[in-house]
């Protein structure tokens, strides 16, 4: 019976070969589709953990945007008052509170912005991935500045040469530049926290605060805790997560409705081959049906004909989720926000079973009209077609 | 004697479009075990309907068919398909081997469906047809008496009681065709009973008896 299916399938071979192409296709894509979800989730959250930050205290205006620009290393347009990283630091379940400062400073006569971020000493702890290159060193006085990897190399400045900035009028000396940690902090400007406050003429203001707690668990208390500081309100990592993964759920139901599409659309040529296999076989059915088939016996092989037809095509699409899982990971990071640096498409055996069942399941959707089809041949009718 | 096939009023009317066409009008007739028939007439006359409403393929607009003394009226469509698997073997004029198929899978098909082992019992046929050096050829390297044999070969691989054959040697030359006589009447002297569909008079003649149609009725 298989053998028969099987070679039914080999007589014609370039339209069962588009076929399985179609199916292949969208199994593909629902594949790359599923294993670029998970592994999105599961990227961000390890991305979000690796931070160290558990809670961020960001001025009243939009939460997450807040948050997002901080992460992302953008500005914010308000500021909070420097004394309430102090109030931070008192809460009983503060580990460490950092206070940061972002600015941009527009640099027209290079054609970019650059963002410079003050910190202080606190901030270290919570930036665990830093490495520093040979001979850096934290900020030894007030005009020090410590490069992102790919700001030090579009200044064309190595530790220890000296910096001047026009805009701002300030001279620095380049006392640390970072290893590239693929964040957005490579392509930022450190300075001490006084220094960029008197910088961008924020006196005793800051953008953020970096929370990070002595126990995670305590995050629920103290988030309640720290939402009533004054024009300030708390952001966790939890539910930036939340936020990020609901822009991403969007973009994947628009990419999801696609997938469906093509899946209809290889249902359907499935459904072709498989009528148009039926209809040129119908003397044959008929020699079948008179030599002692079965209505079953016909529907089955027509079944397992469709059946092999979406499996090959199937394990052909996941085969083809491997091979340009990649190129796909690539766009995908154009387009969507907040990537984690990792690897996104990850094909487990889950998302496999799952893509193979869907196409299975389509395959037989699309078989079962014409197996029927089939199985309603009458032997006589279907000799007499000349 | 035992009668093996009993036809009784067998009428088959064809609706085609507003014109009715009765391809068979009130046939009657007995078959005893081992007869060798011969169904003759003009072209048009019926003989194919006449075989297939014999071989259970189709089912007669009125009259009666009975097999070993039962009849055939209203038994549901597995009924008669189990009855074409077991209880008759059909040759047809175009042979119907499936194309991509080897000689030995055509021949097995029947016995695939009725999910029998067919190993042994398709040797010997192979052997008594004279194709056992073909087996793992497929029907497009055969000639046309090869592809002849193969059919009969598997008409006959569940062991029917009866073959059906529809012009046997219609495409063959005369050389073919009298191998294809011989082998009738080896298989008639073991037992079978054969009805074959011809215009061949030499075949028609080896045969026993004749039943010859003319315009869906019997010759008397
Ligand atoms: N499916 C059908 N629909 C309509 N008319 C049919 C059908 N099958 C056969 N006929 C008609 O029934 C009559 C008998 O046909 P049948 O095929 O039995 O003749 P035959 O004796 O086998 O002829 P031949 O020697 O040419 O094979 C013919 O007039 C034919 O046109
Ligand atoms: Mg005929």
């Amino acid at each position: 019976m298989l053998t028969l299916a099987l070679n039914n399938l080999t007589r014609r071979r370039l339209r069962t070969a588009l076929t399985l192409l179609g199916v292949a296709v969208s199994v593909g894509v629902l594949a790359c589709l599923l294993a670029f979800g998970r592994g999105y989730e599961a990227g961000l959250g390890r991305e979000l953990n690796n931070m160290g930050i558990q809670m961020m205290l960001v001025p009243l205006g939009c939460p997450y945007d807040a948050a997002a620009r901080v992460l992302k290393g953008k500005t914010l347009d308000v500021s909070l008052p420097a004394e309430s990283v102090k109030t931070v630091r008192k809460d009983s379940a503060v580990a460490i509170a950092a206070p940061m400062l972002m600015a941009t400073l527009p640099r027209p006569s290079e054609g970019r912005t650059d963002l410079w971020v003050g910190v202080d000493e606190s901030v270290r702890p919570l930036k665990p991935w830093w490495k520093m290159k040979e001979g850096s060193r934290w900020f030894p006085d007030a005009n020090s500045v410590i490069l992102g990897a790919e700001a030090a190399h579009a200044e064309l400045r190595e530790v220890g040469d000296t910096f001047f900035s026009p805009e701002t009028g300030r001279k620095f000396t380049v006392c640390g530049v970072l290893e590239r940690s693929g964040t957005s902090d490579d392509s930022q400007f450190f300075a001490p926290l006084a220094t960029a406050q008197a910088m961008f003429h924020q006196p005793d203001r800051i953008t953020a605060v970096a929370i990070r707690l002595k126990d995670p668990t305590l995050i629920g208390d103290a988030s309640t805790r720290l939402q009533e500081v004054k024009g300030a309100q708390v952001v966790t990592m939890a539910e930036m997560m939340g936020t990020f993964l609901n822009l991403v759920g969007s973009v994947r139901t628009l990419v999801f409705a696609i997938t469906v599409l093509a899946l209809c659309i290889s249902g359907l040529s499935v459904f072709n081959t498989m009528l148009s296999a039926v209809l040129e076989r119908t003397r044959e059915l008929g020699v079948l049906r008179a030599v002692g088939a079965s209505r079953g016996q016909v529907f089955r092989l027509l079944a397992i004909e469709a059946l092999l037809l979406t499996t090959i095509g199937s394990a052909l699409g996941i085969v083809l989720a491997l091979l340009a899982g990649r190129f796909v990971e690539m766009g995908v990071r154009l387009f969507v926000p907040l990537a984690p640096s990792e690897t996104l498409l990850v094909l487990s055996r889950e998302v496999i079973q799952q893509c193979f069942a869907v196409g299975i399941i389509v395959g037989l959707g699309a078989g079962l009209y014409p197996a029927w089809q089939a199985s309603r041949l009458q032997p006589v009718e279907a000799i007499r077609v000349d | 004697m035992q009668t093996l096939v009993s036809a009784q009023e067998l009428t088959k009317v064809y609706n085609r479009g507003v014109e009715e066409v009765r391809a068979l009008d009130g046939v009657t007739f007995d078959l005893q075990k081992g007869d060798f028939v011969a169904i003759t007439g003009a072209s048009g006359a019926g003989k194919t309907t006449l075989l297939h409403l014999l071989g259970c393929m189709d089912i007669p607009t009125s009259g009666e068919l009975l097999m070993n003394g039962q009849s055939t009226r209203g038994l549901s469509d597995s009924a008669l398909t189990r009855m074409r698997r077991e209880q008759v073997g059909f040759v047809f004029q175009h042979f119907g081997l499936l194309p991509t198929l080897t000689v030995m899978e055509n021949m097995t098909l029947p016995a695939l469906f009725s999910k029998r082992d067919a190993k042994e019992s398709a040797k010997e046929l192979l052997e008594k047809v004279g194709m056992t050096h073909r087996r793992n050829h497929r029907p497009n390297q055969l000639s046309g008496g090869e592809m002849q044999r193969v059919a009969i070969a598997r008409a006959l691989i569940n062991c029917p009681q009866i073959l059906l054959a529809d012009e046997p040697t219609g495409n063959l030359d005369s050389v073919n065709g009298e191998a294809i006589l011989q082998l009738f009447h080896q298989l008639n002297r073991d037992g079978l009973t054969i009805i074959v569909v011809t215009h061949n008079p030499t075949l028609a003649n080896a045969t026993q008896r004749q039943l010859v149609l003319r315009d869906g009725r019997l010759v008397p």
